[in-house]
């Protein structure tokens, strides 16, 4: 859709096609105050703006009457959505790297087997990291990887934590990247953090799916409330797919198909809102033809190492990472490394 | 359904009884959870279970739970005459938290579980027991010792029953994590080892958690029950006890006989935990009870 179809004032839209933006697209993963320094206009205005556009992007993929197929894409506007996407760090600069920035947005990624607390810790970090990028998450906790995290593995402690050592970073990247920015940004609580996450505790495989299938209604209160964007939600951490799976089926042929049906729910749900999603959970085999991105989490050694095992987009590779008290880092070998060159 | 608060969400903990373990456990062992301990017969694993059934009845100022407990045990006989001896020993330290002439074992609800069904069976009259003992003293603890006992017998080595066995381990811990969240109970579980023969390679040699390998009594072993079980629990300690031996000489008879002074070194690991970083701590076992020691 281009910007002259916006339902904003003529002086905007000029403001705007001779600053450079020509399609919705563009305006996608820009601030509200980048695009009023840009305009030269209020604040306020921006936001405006931004508000408006991501509206009408909304409708556009709702109602798609243009196409010739209901929801049909051309490759082109395929290819402007996919680098408008949003990335989510996953704070080890080393991890980034190897998954091209981050965890995607409307891509379902599948963390899986072999490491332990490791994988609650990252689900943190980046589920809080997130939650600074003025975004919240939907934070369910579902049932084990190997070894821990079942429910009630997700410790509060441990994600505050997590959240004072993401505002310190985010305070000190502030400084360096835009020294004029700094005053006007009041300083946030862990609590604010904590407050974006929406946490669900599920005790039954019953319960798992009735969840999932309620999650649209969900997300789609959330989106009408308030369209700011902090109140979007832009994560489900789902923690971890199989565990209620792992009893009571007799039935693998059921089991198979309900699982299936429970990814395509969540694929669509991450298509829709522009979610990431991200599973955690143990390797089966029919479950990995329905997630875009698989990591394989392992020990090399006394290192921990994070592997793409599978991905559509990405080359496999492998990073190694540690956890610290402050979350996932780059392994303190690799610094040192980084360091002697 | 509506998504919880997480500022509202506290985890609460329940005290060991001795502050330097409690440091290294960040309070001790989290309600809503299942902490699982693993070592060799004569580590300390029955002693730990005794000592937190105790002290839960502390108030929660205290670092307790003010609360009974519930202890399944599968190991015959039940250590009554150890527990007796922490008792006393638990009385004379807290006196005052307790009117005279209580006894803090009335509160320490004992049952023995003899297969893994009956385990099972169990859990499912232990809801409308805890609920209808709400108004004495709460239970919020549940002991198994040892869930290995019930698994290491039954079982023949055929793919029908290990599948069989696994999935039992996710019933067992699906319906003690439904327990433990209803009634906010910390969830105590204590586990065998077996020794590892050969190469570092198979299922057994596989790494879980943040040590390579658990050493105890010189011998590398690995946690029994394997990797689905591990699946089940939330953290998992380890307790080595390893025999060091200081020579002395003998000066007098030509330095010819020497006296073997056998020490025992026992320790405690956090092999995962979602709270906990990697740590360790020496204790020691005395009549009173289990205590860390400071290096």
């Amino acid at each position: 859709m281009e910007i002259w179809r916006l339902p904003i004032s003529a002086s905007q839209r000029g403001k705007l096609i001779s600053a450079g933006y020509t399609s919705l697209s563009s305006l996608s993963s820009i601030s509200s105050s980048d695009l009023a320094r840009e305009l030269k206009v209020s604040e306020s205005e921006a936001m405006n703006i931004l508000k408006v556009a991501s509206h009408s992007r909304g409708s556009e993929t709702s109602n798609a009457s243009c196409s010739i197929v209901e929801g049909a894409q051309s490759a082109w506007d395929m290819l402007h959505d996919e680098e408008s996407l949003m990335h989510i760090t996953t704070s080890s600069a080393d991890l980034d790297n190897i998954l091209g920035g981050g965890i995607h947005c409307k891509e379902v990624t599948e963390i899986g087997w072999s490491s332990l607390s490791v994988i609650v810790n990252s689900v943190l970090k980046y589920k809080l990291t997130t939650a600074f990028g003025s975004e919240s998450i939907i934070f369910m906790l579902i049932g084990g990887v190997p070894g821990i995290d079942t429910e009630g593995s997700f410790m509060v402690e441990r994600a505050f934590q997590i959240a004072e050592a993401c505002i310190e970073d985010m305070s000190e990247y502030n400084r360096f990247l835009r020294k004029d920015f700094q005053e006007c940004k009041i300083k946030m609580q862990p609590q604010d953090i904590l407050e974006n996450i929406f946490y669900f505790r599920i005790c039954s495989y019953t319960e798992q799916i009735a969840l999932i299938n309620y999650l649209d209604k969900f997300l789609s209160e959330h989106k009408d409330v308030d369209m700011s964007l902090w109140s979007q939600v832009k994560v489900i951490v789902v923690d971890s797919v199989t565990f209620h799976f792992r009893q009571d089926f007799d039935d693998m042929a059921l089991r198979t198909r309900v699982l299936s049906g429970m990814a395509l729910k969540l694929m669509n749900l991450a298509k829709r809102f522009s979610l990431a999603v991200r599973l955690v959970c143990s390797c089966r085999d029919s479950w990995s033809h329905t997630c875009t991105n698989r990591i394989v989490l392992y020990w090399n050694g006394n290192e921990r190492y994070a592997y793409i095992d599978k991905s559509p987009s990405l080359r496999s590779a492998s990073a190694a990472y540690s956890v610290t008290a402050r979350g996932i880092r780059n392994s303190s070998s690799s610094c040192k490394r980084i360091k002697m060159m | 359904m509506t998504p919880q608060s997480l500022l509202q969400l506290t985890s609460q903990k329940c005290t060991t009884g001795c502050s330097i373990l409690d440091r290294l456990l960040y309070g001790g062992i989290p309600c809503d959870s299942i902490t699982e301990i693993v070592a060799e017969s004569g580590s300390g694993k029955t002693q730990i279970c005794l000592q937190l059934s105790l002290h839960a009845q502390l108030p929660v100022s205290h670092g307790g739970l003010a609360a009974s407990s519930l202890y399944l045990h599968t190991e015959f006989p039940f250590p009554f005459r150890r527990l007796h001896q922490l008792c006393l020993s638990f009385l004379s330290s807290n006196a005052h938290h307790f009117p005279v002439n209580d006894n803090p074992c009335d509160r320490i609800f004992v049952q023995s579980v003899h297969t893994a069904d009956h385990l099972l069976e169990i859990m499912s009259k232990t809801d409308p027991f805890i609920e209808n003992s709400k108004n004495q003293v709460p239970v919020r603890l549940i002991v198994i010792d040892s869930i290995a006992a019930l698994f290491r017998s039954d079982f023949d080595n055929t793919p029908v029953e290990l599948k069989r066995r696994s999935s039992l381990f996710f019933k067992i811990s699906s319906k003690l994590k439904a327990l433990a969240k209803r009634f906010n109970l910390a969830v105590l579980v204590t586990n065998q080892v077996v020794d590892l023969v050969g190469p570092n390679e198979g299922i057994n040699g596989l790494r879980i958690g943040n040590l390579g390998c658990l050493h105890t009594s010189g011998r590398r072993v690995c946690p029994a029950l394997g990797l689905a079980w591990a699946n089940c629990v939330n953290s998992r300690l380890f307790l080595s006890r390893n025999e060091e031996v200081i020579r002395e000489e003998n000066e007098k008879s030509n330095g010819q006989s020497c006296d073997f002074v056998k020490k025992k070194m026992r320790k405690l690991y956090v092999v995962f935990a979602p709270h906990l970083p990697e740590s360790s701590c020496e204790f020691e076992i005395t009549r009173e009870g289990l205590f860390g020691v400071e290096r």
